[in-house]
């Protein structure tokens, strides 16, 4: 082929707020492949989190990632628990729930704002991010925080929900839920939207389990895991909800399947805020862990979450280990660019839904 | 001669032309926020917007042809505003003659092909793939809108401005014969002004700036104005071949009219670019060259029959 040529995209690129280099080479509007670098944001957290205590660990397991940070904290807190051998009252189970649920919204919209505005669709990415602002309202009225809550402690959560914030929870989320079905009818029926995002890079069942890829992206290519169902935390095993699952694999299976995510999860809310049990919301944990080994799994936003701990009876943990789901997806990435357009790349990069923070930490 | 130079620069020429782009900038944006539930910018926006320009420096990247770079949107901006000057504002036009409007219609697409070598000489590479984009959109949509504008003057058996007009004033504004030819022309509108939905050449995810990413300062702010002009030109051109209303008894009224057409056609623009995806090049191309050019055929010859 003759004219082919290199392009950059990132670290600084319209396309990608994430810090993540690539070099895509083209030859006229075809993309012929490409290489990626990564690293950008490592700040060493695992090293860190070896030289603080479990406690301090906390607050640092949540800089992990800015848009999951709660479902970080809450792995990280029950894989020390499980080592304490301590059980937490079930009403901080329901109250953890409830933000991670509230994270998957939110999340879920970002990614819907930011798959619309690379197809040119700034209004639905306008839509999307003054519906999540809901979600993240609710977060700040509960935990004073938008973006890292500190909602988790060893033991427990560090708030309780009273009679008004509930009531607020719950207007909240059936305004939320209107809002969020105008926005999925919209997309759900754009013409032009689906134009851009159907049949581009499909990826089969057996390439997302080559990759080790989890979480929607596994889901849109049907392979039905979903953690939270597989292998729940509390309270998860007594909650019902559907594990939505698309056969196709493109860019559209991946939407509709964050789409339908995103009402699953606000019934979800509304199930966790009727059964929601009375009670003391925090248990007094021991300083001192004993040695062993914990790992737990929990699924977050974009997939499955893995904390293995092990202590060794000292203040500070040995070894903390983390595996986010981007980082299997972005090595995904270079297999899926072969043969798609110039004008498909920010599909494919989009419709990962990339959190480099995670993969990087 | 006063009378002349009047004409030139400041109505309906430059100054006027001017002023309504950077009028039909701000409405647009403004309309734009309104339907994504933003407050938009105040109305003296694009002016500030070009006057920051202006003061910014003025670089290119090493290798790149400065002399070209500079006269190319003087190039763009002097053709649109010549066009502008053969166009009837509101049943008013000084210069008009027979055949103005092929004139016009080939000084409209000289900013197309000028922004196209704008991101040859500009070196960059996202500029040089956002330039041929731009040669392969004008390809899709230039065609089916001439075809389209063609209708008019066919049915008027006039190719001036002024004979449309003064056709339509006999029989009804041409919008009521030829829908079909309106929706095309305004879609070729969307394509030529390169809008979203059809936006390709400087889609921001995909070739960051297009053909004009290398470029700063007063020379960007020139290729701004060339864009609004050119969308106030194609909106009273659009107008007059479309919807043109028989003269009033009193100027103000039939001046009225003309600005609440604008208006209206203002909305049809920035709610498009509201609603709909972009569109991928390939997707463009057999739009164009499927759907949109045998509607427009089949335009012409309804508007042929209803002729003969």
């Amino acid at each position: 082929m003759q004219n082919r040529i290199s392009i950059p995209i990132g670290p600084q690129h319209p396309l990608l707020k994430e810090p993540l280099s690539m070099m895509i080479d083209i030859s006229g509007e075809k993309v012929l492949g490409g290489s990626m670098r990564l690293g950008y944001v490592h700040r060493g957290i695992e090293r860190l989190a070896e030289q603080r205590n479990y406690i301090q660990n906390v607050l640092l397991i949540e800089r992990v990632c800015g848009i999951c940070s709660h479902v970080h904290t809450t792995t990280y807190c029950y894989a020390v628990e499980a080592l304490l051998g301590i059980e937490i009252p079930p009403r901080a189970q329901y109250i953890r729930a409830l933000m991670c649920e509230l994270e998957r919204i939110h999340s879920h919209l970002l990614w819907l704002g930011i798959l619309a505005k690379h197809v040119g669709l700034e209004t639905i990415f306008m839509h999307a991010w003054h519906d999540r602002e809901s979600s993240l309202d609710i977060m700040e009225a509960i935990s004073g925080g938008r973006v890292s809550h500190a909602a988790n402690q060893i033991g427990g959560v560090s708030f309780n929900l009273d009679k008004a914030q509930a009531e607020m929870i719950r207007s909240t989320i059936s305004n939320l839920r209107t809002q969020v079905e105008g926005l999925l009818n919209v997309i759900e029926t754009e013409p032009a939207l689906h134009a851009r995002t159907q049949g581009v890079a499909p990826v089969s069942a057996e390439m997302i389990r080559q990759y080790c890829v989890v979480g929607p992206i596994a889901r849109a290519s049907g392979v039905d895991i979903d953690l939270r169902r597989d292998d729940p935390l509390p309270p998860y095993d007594q909650l019902e909800f559907k594990v939505i699952t698309h056969a196709d694999g493109d860019a559209w299976a991946r939407t509709l399947v964050r789409a339908q995510e995103t009402r699953e999860s606000l019934n979800l809310c509304d199930t966790i805020m009727r059964d929601m049990p009375d009670g003391e919301v925090l248990v007094r944990a021991p300083r001192k862990v004993p040695p062993g080994e914990a790992i737990i799994r929990s699924e977050a936003p974009r997939g499955e979450v893995f904390y293995y701990l092990r202590s060794d009876g000292s203040e500070n943990p040995a070894r903390v280990k983390i595996r986010t789901p981007t980082l299997s997806a972005l090595s995904m990435i270079p297999a899926q660019l072969a043969a798609i357009q110039v004008a498909d790349i920010p599909v494919v990069l989009a419709g990962i839904d990339l959190c480099v923070a995670c993969a990087d930490r | 001669m006063i009378e002349e130079l009047f004409f030139l620069l400041v109505f309906p020429g430059m100054t006027f032309q001017v002023v309504c782009g950077l009028g039909f900038e701000w409405l647009d944006r403004k309309l734009l926020a309104m339907f994504q539930r933003r407050v938009g910018p105040p109305w003296y926006q694009p002016l500030a917007d070009m006057i920051k320009l202006f003061s910014k420096e003025d670089l290119l990247p090493k290798g790149a042809n400065e002399m070209v770079a500079a006269f190319l949107p003087l190039l763009s901006l002097s053709a649109v505003l010549t066009a502008g000057l053969y166009i009837p504002i509101a049943g008013f036009s000084p210069v008009s003659f027979e055949g103005d409007l092929i004139v016009i219609l080939f000084l409209m697409s000289v900013p197309t092909l000028a922004y196209y070598v704008a991101g040859i000489v500009s070196v960059g590479i996202y500029s040089i793939l956002g330039g041929g984009r731009s040669l392969l959109q004008f390809f899709s949509y230039e065609v089916p809108l001439l075809i389209a504008l063609s209708g008019p003057a066919i049915l008027a058996r006039s190719w001036s401005v002024s004979g449309v007009m003064s056709a339509q004033a006999g029989l009804g504004p041409f919008i009521l014969f030829q829908p079909l030819g309106f929706v095309l022309a305004m879609v070729g509108l969307i394509g030529k002004l390169k809008r979203d939905p059809l936006d390709i050449p400087k889609a921001k995810s995909e070739v960051v700036g297009g053909s004009l990413t290398e470029f700063t300062g007063a020379k960007l702010a020139f290729w701004h104005l060339v864009m609004n002009v050119q969308a106030i030109v194609g909106i009273f051109l659009l107008v007059n071949l479309f919807l043109a209303w028989p003269q009033m008894l009193h100027p103000l009224l039939t001046a009225g009219i003309f600005l609440a057409q604008c208006l209206i056609m203002i909305l049809i623009l920035s709610t498009t670019s509201s609603v709909f995806a972009r569109l991928r090049i390939d997707q463009l191309a057999g739009l164009g060259w499927r759907i949109l050019v045998p509607l427009a055929l089949l335009q012409v010859a309804v508007v042929i029959l209803m002729g003969v």
